[in-house]
């Protein structure tokens, strides 16, 4: 079955106090979804982020057009220091973050949104 | 002799239909005894092998009823091939991988990594591309849990 495609953006306040947007995905990013993901995180990153949340626990699915999409809004925020924080718990779906490369930019995988309350060394 | 199975599929070259193969394809890997990561990997190959086509076979003006992409899946006892083939503008094999392809793919937001994936998820992959007459990627992976039981 394929699980409606969804985007729900709030906010999450961290231990130290620091809030940052969470954008929760759910069911398939691909060339078909891609637009709607590209489109609220450049709403998103509009309203002066730096950092923010994406967290993609209920994502079945991500292929190198997601990948594409969150390295582009990732390289955006990266003049200001600015960090993506990604909750991940599929293999299937670290593995294709491993495989892109892309996590020796400023992009990291967590397994929780619990987890990420320790702040990232900049 | 092995029996070589063909399911076929041929698809509009259009985003929403990409969704469709991936489940298409899944389905029959699993007639292979395929593991759930095994078929992960096939379904990201296949869906980047389509959503290659849609981006750059046929072109900024495709005509979704004459632009397709065709997908046909061998079965051959414990093997699994895939070939997908359009019939749009081909393109120069050669830059794949290459600084000049990132660059080109990065303007449509990609990361020039759709054929790097299925090179590396597929046992064996292969792209044949004719300027002006179609581009054939055809992919191959073995199933190590295939029983002959399961595709009867």
């Amino acid at each position: 079955m394929i699980t409606e495609f969804s985007i729900d953006v709030d906010t999450i306040t961290l231990s130290n106090s620091k809030s940052l947007p969470a954008i929760r995905v759910r069911g398939e990013i691909d060339i078909y979804t891609c637009s709607e993901l590209r489109k609220t995180l450049s709403s998103t990153l509009e309203d002066s982020a730096n950092d923010f949340l994406l967290n993609l626990e209920h994502v079945q699915y991500i292929d190198s057009t997601g990948l594409g999409t969150i390295a582009h809004s990732a390289q955006q925020i990266q003049t200001n220091n600015g960090h993506v924080f990604i909750i991940c718990t599929k293999p299937q779906i670290k593995k294709i973050f491993e495989v892109s490369g892309l996590l020796s930019k400023n992009i990291t995988l967590y397994e929780s949104e619990d987890h990420i309350s320790v702040p990232v060394e900049k | 002799m092995a029996h070589k199975l063909e399911v076929s599929l041929t698809i509009p070259s259009m985003p929403e239909f990409v969704g469709v193969v991936r489940l298409a394809i899944s389905g029959i890997a699993a007639r292979l005894n395929f593991t759930i990561d095994e078929i992960e990997d096939i379904k990201i190959s296949v869906s980047e092998a389509c959503t290659n086509v849609i981006q750059h076979a046929y072109g900024e003006n495709s005509n979704p009823e004459k632009d397709i992409i065709d997908i046909k899946a061998y079965i051959i006892d414990d093997n699994l091939e895939i070939v997908v083939k359009d019939f749009g503008q081909g393109f120069d094999l050669s830059i794949i991988g290459t600084p000049e392809q990132r660059e080109k793919s990065k303007e449509k937001m990609g990361l020039g990594l759709g054929l790097t994936f299925i090179k590396s998820l597929m046992d064996d992959a292969n792209f044949e591309s004719v300027q002006g007459q179609g581009t054939t990627i055809q992919m191959k992976k073995k199933s190590v849990n295939y029983s002959p039981a399961a595709v009867s």
